[in-house]
């Protein structure tokens, strides 16, 4: 009996262990793109490690379904997309303030100009002032570089929708990039 | 004219007109280091669209998450392996610890003596019980004397 255990539990182990390379296969390449949205929608580094987390886990209970989905990648960011706007909302009140003091120590690369990185912390105060589908607009397009499609398919928009609020997104940012650049001239 | 269609691909730009190819085309204009004064903003943000692109997840915390949560699962099997051991054994050396008594006491009048043997001795110990309680005579005494002279 205890044989027979054994060898179910070996059975049991390797398959598991192979499910999990194929698992993290899938989420290798998609695991920083759902670290930088967490990390854009919720500013803080800790709050974005966990959120991180809690998709992967999110997604390690449903890796059953995957073959189910077309793009495991867009499903993930919305996974991603939905835990961070429920994570906000949980800390709407109190934590946010907390939260949003923890900005400065973000940046830590010591190596980069103080100077660029000044420049980088304020530019991503502005996106952050933004609002939130906006941001994350911005944030699937021109830094992760999604195509419009699958954009829509994450936001769960339409197309000229997702135009309008990119739109708006860059023109606000650029308003107040030369707003500010005339002021330090003047 | 590389300035003209520069500023002709902004303008798309802002209006989110742009394809990829053509946003990958703004993005490497702008990480050179000579651009027009006028431009100076929108190098900024593409300089913090690659800045922005850099940050990565480097917690292994999945892995150490999983390898836990077969950690539980097997001391959860543990658990439930003792127990049903533990429950398994009472329920076995319960009866069999009554039918042995049972079986000592099982001829009518050898009952009945064990019966009137255990009556005598609680009996006994009664009324040693109640030896003591002469002492609590006393107590009355003394009461009863309060009382009279109330």
């Amino acid at each position: 009996m205890s044989i027979r255990r054994k060898y179910n539990k070996a059975v049991q182990t390797n398959h598991l262990s192979m499910q999990e390379r194929i698992f993290l296969s899938h989420i290798n390449p998609v695991k920083d793109k759902i670290y930088r949205l967490a990390l854009r929608l919720l500013t803080s580094r800790d709050a974005a490690e966990d959120a991180t987390q809690e998709v992967i886990l999110k997604l390690w209970s449903r890796k059953d379904k995957f073959k189910y989905y077309a793009n495991i990648e867009a499903f993930a960011m919305t996974i991603t997309k939905n835990y961070c706007l429920d994570q906000l909302k949980l800390k709407q009140n109190n934590n946010l303030r907390i939260i949003h003091q923890s900005y400065e120590s973000k940046q830590t690369p010591l190596q980069t100009e103080i100077e660029v990185n000044d420049e980088m912390q304020w530019l991503g105060r502005i996106v952050d002032r933004l609002p939130e589908q906006q941001k994350m607009i911005f944030q699937l397009r021109d830094i992760e570089q999604y195509d419009y499609d699958e954009i829509a398919e994450i936001m769960n928009m339409n197309q000229t929708a997702i135009r309008v609020a990119l739109s708006r997104a860059r023109k606000a940012i650029r308003e107040k990039l030369v707003k500010k650049h005339n002021y330090g001239i003047k | 004219m590389e300035s003209n269609r520069i500023e002709y691909l902004l303008g798309r730009y802002e209006e989110g007109e742009t394809t990829l190819a053509e946003e990958k085309e703004l993005r490497e204009y702008f990480s050179q280091k000579e651009i027009p004064e006028h431009l100076e903003a929108y190098a900024l943000l593409f300089k913090f669209q690659a800045h922005e692109s850099k940050a990565v997840y480097t917690e292994d915390k999945v892995l150490k998450l999983e390898s836990k949560n077969y950690r539980f699962a097997w001391t959860s099997i543990a658990a439930v392996i003792i127990v049903a051991l533990g429950i398994f054994y009472f329920n076995q050396s319960q009866p069999s610890l009554t039918t042995s008594e049972m079986s000592a006491v099982n001829d009518q009048e050898q009952a009945l003596e064990k019966t009137k043997q255990t009556l005598k001795m609680v009996s006994a110990m009664m009324n040693e019980g109640t030896a003591d309680l002469v002492y609590l005579q006393e107590f009355n005494k003394t009461k009863n004397q309060i009382i009279e002279l109330n």
